[in-house]
């Protein structure tokens, strides 16, 4: 019945009455409502040093879905268990204005999730060597806390989230800091560079290096299709995702499919890692371009 | 891996707090050049642009200096089911800072005491009967703190909200001036509010020439206030000016 309605209706009073054939219709053409073919993601871009009180931050868009993620350093005392290591801590945030569906006082539910899958590949993927994180071993280290602000929401929030996290990391400055009396931490600024007291602890350790960076891609899957990089509105309808992370190396570093009516098949894995391997050169080239371009500056 | 896992050691900032310092005594002079290299009577440059975030109704973006502001408006949609039936609708605001956005890194919370600021600020410039029995949401982002913030949140929801279409008598403006011994200091930074005697907020509408909310505290003498109350009317109506152009200017693509 609703065929013959589709003739004859506005084609956004059907898209709202009946979302999900909407969409079906357009992927028997292999092709999606805003004009991509199913394996493509959306444009991308990053900008680094969007946010002047951190000491990193990266602004990450994937079509509209916006992700503002900077780091603030702070000094910690080590565990005995882990003396010369540092520690990162990752919080993933979905405010109000992000979306209509978040509230003040009433969290959205996918935030907790999405911190705790940011928190787990990036910690687990060895990007970064938590020694590095060392300023005196035993006494003090950086507590590197990283927060992640998704300022838009408009589906596939962990890839963006992820992609933001790592360029934010590219751009930290650690702060250069020394012991004073009390022996508590303090930074060295550049106006009494000239008398110094105390040298500085970290003099070399301005950068962290960063191995074997995560790029993670999205897919929708629904019935026989697979579709890259899912706005809100896709994500909504159809029937479970898939996200892969793979490392620069192509290792797979993460996998996570929540449910949902359809199976994972092996073939449908191996697709969604093809279209992931594809998507990594993509954000590495955008990744690296945002550094180059900073580094002009 | 040593994430989150356990209880968080506690830490600190290893940059000196702002708060430990004496108010440097340049401030109590006549004469001294602000450290953005501002005269006293000239506002930040203010960056304004609508549409910031696309799931909202409405949205702003306001960049003043180092200040970083979003707001998104929601609805007209319907009242929370507990609230009872209302001729007029109903504003609903929200002010929040991220953790990053000052100095000493925060907690991230609601700032309730702004967000009614906000929402004094506002009500008297929307047509609330324009909307019955609903609620319009203005929910803003403090992305970084540069200082004025608050003059910068009212601003820029005036913006969104205009951007959602929401009826209104006119834009509304904001700007705050501080006392700094014998100096007035227009739209302070974060240094000079935090070594300030007073500060004096207006809210206003330009083109009425009407003021929705007055703010003063501290140490104020009589010809001060209204030297404060002239440069931030002129202010507000300059500021009007600025929000009305860039109103007009995300409207004109859609005419061609």
């Amino acid at each position: 019945m609703s065929n013959d309605l589709s003739s004859e209706m506005e084609v956004d009073a059907f898209r709202r009455l009946f979302p999900l054939r909407f969409h079906e219709r357009h992927l028997q053409e292999s092709i999606r409502p805003d004009a991509r073919p199913l394996g493509k993601a959306r444009d991308t871009s990053v900008a680094l040093g969007a946010v002047a009180s951190a000491d990193g931050s990266a602004l990450a868009k994937i079509g509209c879905t916006t992700m503002l993620a900077a780091i603030k350093m702070e000094v910690m005392t080590p565990t005995t268990e882990s003396a010369d290591e540092g520690c990162i801590a990752i919080d993933f945030h979905m405010p109000p204005i992000c979306s209509p569906l978040v509230r003040p006082g009433r969290p959205a539910e996918a935030a907790p999730v999405i911190s705790k899958q940011l928190s787990d590949t990036i910690l687990s993927s060895g990007m970064i060597n938590l020694k590095e994180l060392s300023l005196v071993s035993g006494k003090a280290a950086w507590m590197a806390y990283l927060d992640i602000y998704c300022l838009d929401a408009d589906g596939a929030l962990f890839d963006a989230a992820l992609l933001s996290a790592v360029a934010a990391f590219s751009h930290l400055q650690i702060p250069v800091v020394s012991l004073n009396d009390d022996g508590r931490v303090v930074v060295v600024s550049d106006e009494d560079g000239g008398k110094l007291e105390k040298e500085p602890v970290n003099k070399e350790k301005r950068k962290l290096k960063l191995s074997s960076i995560p790029f993670s891609l999205t897919c929708v899957l629904h019935k026989n299709y697979i579709l890259a990089d899912p706005t809100a509105e896709e994500e909504s309808v159809m029937e479970t995702i898939l996200t892969v992370v793979l490392d620069s190396s192509f290792q797979l570093v993460s996998l996570y499919k929540p449910g949902g009516p359809v199976l994972a098949q092996t073939s449908v894995i191996q697709d969604c890692v093809a279209l992931t391997r594809q998507r990594l050169k993509e954000l590495q080239k955008i990744l690296n371009e945002a550094v180059s371009d900073m580094e002009e500056d | 891996m040593a994430g989150k896992s356990g209880a968080t050691p506690s830490t600190y900032s290893p940059s000196p707090t702002t708060q430990n310092k004496k108010r440097p005594p340049i401030f109590s002079d006549v004469d001294w050049v602000r450290s953005d290299g501002r005269g006293f009577h000239q506002c930040r440059p203010a960056f304004l642009r609508t549409g910031a975030v696309n799931s909202a109704s409405g949205s702003a973006y306001a960049e003043f200096g180092n200040t970083k502001v979003i707001v998104s408006v929601f609805g007209p949609r319907e009242s929370k089911k507990a609230m009872m039936y209302s001729d007029s609708g109903r504003l609903n605001c929200n002010v929040s800072y991220t953790t990053f956005a000052t100095p000493v890194r925060g907690q991230g919370s609601d700032h309730k005491e702004f967000s009614s600021i906000l929402h004094k600020a506002l009500e008297g410039a929307i047509i609330l009967d324009s909307f019955p029995k609903t609620t319009v949401d203005v929910f803003a982002l403090v992305l970084e703190s540069g200082g004025g913030d608050l003059p910068v949140v009212i601003s820029c929801a005036s913006l969104a909200l205009a951007d959602a279409g929401i009826m209104m008598y006119d834009l509304i403006a904001s700007v705050s001036v501080s006392c700094l011994g014998k100096n007035l200091v227009i739209d302070p930074i974060s240094d000079e509010e935090s070594y300030q005697d007073g500060s004096l907020m207006i809210t206003c509408m330009p083109s009425r020439n009407e003021v929705t909310q007055l703010t003063v505290t501290g140490e104020w003498s009589t010809p001060k206030i209204h030297e404060a109350m002239e440069l931030c009317l002129d202010a507000c109506s300059k500021l009007g000016k600025i929000m009305r152009s860039c109103l007009k200017e995300a409207a004109s693509p859609v005419q061609e």
